[in-house]
């Protein structure tokens, strides 16, 4: 029996190559995978797990709207007979990855960023709570480490994604006793297209090498958390990182 | 009010929030170490007694209405204080409103508003209005935004105010690395402080005070001028010029987790 056989879990951001390396990583691990966002682009990654034998579809929706949210995640139940129980997110817009001096963020920026990264996380939660409560639900945030190292020219991204983290943490407090876990993994900065080397956080190279591939390195992690295994730990962030940020 | 020059004197501070609680206290002791602060209040019944008060000490204080949720009446005020005193070396944002319990499934949108607005749209605001100015004040330019231990733990009762807080501190470490050439720090103060706040979240959860006061390594609840106020003055002054990026917890040894 696979790890997560069982499992229906939403991946969000597949259509990036984070999301697209753990939904892999997730999809022939045993469980079925609603890959959410962006159906058109969203299909040839369910393909691709399909091709390598496990379940995967993928469905439309407006990650910052919890109507829709709930739509897509009620249509992944009906497609796979079972309600979902795990939410994976990674998904960001591509503006926040882009580098700029404070100085010249203007107010559409930090609502596109602040906001909609913020709002997507809440939506996403509160779409979540519904079916993941009382079903052992495990909920995983993804993001790199620079919203605990900070980083010049990423405002923006990096205050969306600290906000993101701390609510991982709240709802892990509020929702413990619904039998729901929430967790962070972080990744090395190389995981998303931002510029930012994993040498600018550390004067040390990373301990392991390198970041590490999101598949084979940090899909595994993810796995964890979804799994028998990973039932004790929430509220936690789980640097991923081959060993870079070791804070605390 | 020492008759001393201070080791704030000659310098300008905004304060948001500065109408009561911790804003107030912050207020009181950049005054008291000689700066001029302009009290940036929502409310004109809070912000003035608070800058008569600081008059009254002997220092130099006025009351400039803000709502920081608008960019406009931020960059009125600065615009205000640097007409008025010259210059802008130190910008507080402290103001906030929305510590309301709620369940998160339950959010309601005017909810995340008001806490998204006051606490990070605020501090955008606040440190890019200031900005110009505190690039001029070079290694006297100081931000401070007020976050929260909740900010790093995460709250079981007010789930939101966690990563708005955190926002703020994310806020504070890229803006130190950014800013850090031009001489100009940003840091953030988590305090836990008699305020109007906590003396509300006392009424509406009898237990917690109790609660709060057992882990709290100096078994009370911190003065908003002369426990926390004084902080953000050190981190003001030039003693911590070389202090960047951080958050100093300044919750009498209740919160250890930095």
């Amino acid at each position: 029996m696979s790890a997560l056989s069982g499992r229906v879990a939403v991946v969000t951001g597949a259509d990036q190559a984070l999301g697209h390396g753990l939904a892999l990583a997730i999809g022939t691990s045993g469980a079925r995978v609603a890959l959410v966002g962006d159906a058109t682009t969203l299909t040839p990654v369910a393909d691709t797990i399909r091709d390598r034998g496990g379940h995967a579809a993928a469905f439309d929706a407006v990650l910052t709207e919890r109507a829709d949210l709930e739509r897509a995640f009620a249509a992944a139940a009906d497609t796979f007979g079972d309600p979902v129980t795990a939410l994976v997110h990674t998904a960001m817009n591509r503006a926040a990855f882009e580098q700029l001096d404070f100085a010249d963020v203007d107010d559409a920026r930090w609502e596109l960023i602040w906001e909609g990264t913020m709002r997507a996380a809440l939506a996403l939660l509160q779409a979540s709570y519904t079916p993941l409560h009382g079903r052992d639900g495990r909920i995983v945030f993804v993001a790199p480490t620079v919203s605990m190292s900070g980083a010049e020219r990423l405002v923006p991204y990096t205050t969306a994604l600290e906000g993101q983290r701390l609510l991982a943490k709240s709802a892990a407090r509020q929702w413990g006793p619904d039998g729901i876990t929430v967790n962070t993994v972080a990744v090395a900065p190389e995981q998303v297209p931002i510029g930012v080397a994993s040498a600018a956080t550390s004067l040390a190279p990373p301990a392991l090498g390198g970041p590490g591939q999101p598949e084979a390195d940090v899909g595994p992690v993810v796995t964890f958390l979804l799994g028998a295994a990973g039932r004790f730990v929430t509220g936690s962030t789980l640097s991923i990182d081959g060993g870079v940020w070791m804070a605390p | 009010m020492s008759l001393e020059p201070g080791p704030l004197a000659g310098r300008t501070a905004i304060v948001t929030g500065a109408g009561q609680g911790v804003g107030r206290g912050i207020a009181l002791a950049l005054a008291a170490r000689g700066a001029r602060v302009v009290l940036a209040a929502r409310r004109a019944e809070t912000g003035e007694p608070a800058a008569q008060e600081i008059r009254d000490r002997g220092g130099d204080a006025v009351c400039v209405v803000t709502d920081v949720t608008r960019r406009d009446d931020v960059e009125q005020c600065v615009r205000a204080t640097v007409e008025r005193y010259g210059g802008l070396e130190i910008m507080v944002h402290n103001a906030f409103r929305g510590g309301r319990p709620h369940r998160l499934e339950e959010l309601d949108e005017a909810l995340w508003t008001m806490n998204s607005r006051t606490a990070v749209w605020g501090s955008y605001y606040a440190a890019q209005l200031a900005y110009p100015h505190l690039r001029a004040a070079g290694t006297q330019g100081r931000l401070i935004l007020v976050t929260s231990p909740s900010g790093v733990e995460g709250s079981v009762s007010i789930p939101i105010y966690s990563p708005v807080k955190a926002a703020q501190r994310a806020i504070a470490k890229s803006l130190s690395r950014e800013w850090g050439p031009l001489g100009i720090t940003v840091n953030c103060l988590a305090p836990v402080a008699e305020t109007p706040a906590l003396t509300n979240a006392f009424v509406e959860n009898p237990d917690l005070k109790g609660r709060l006061e057992a882990r709290t390594s100096l078994r009370r609840v911190g003065d908003a001028e002369h426990d926390i106020g004084v902080v953000a003055a050190f981190l003001a002054s030039d003693d911590a010029g070389y202090v960047t990026g951080q958050t100093i917890v300044c919750d009498g040894g209740s919160f250890m987790g930095l």
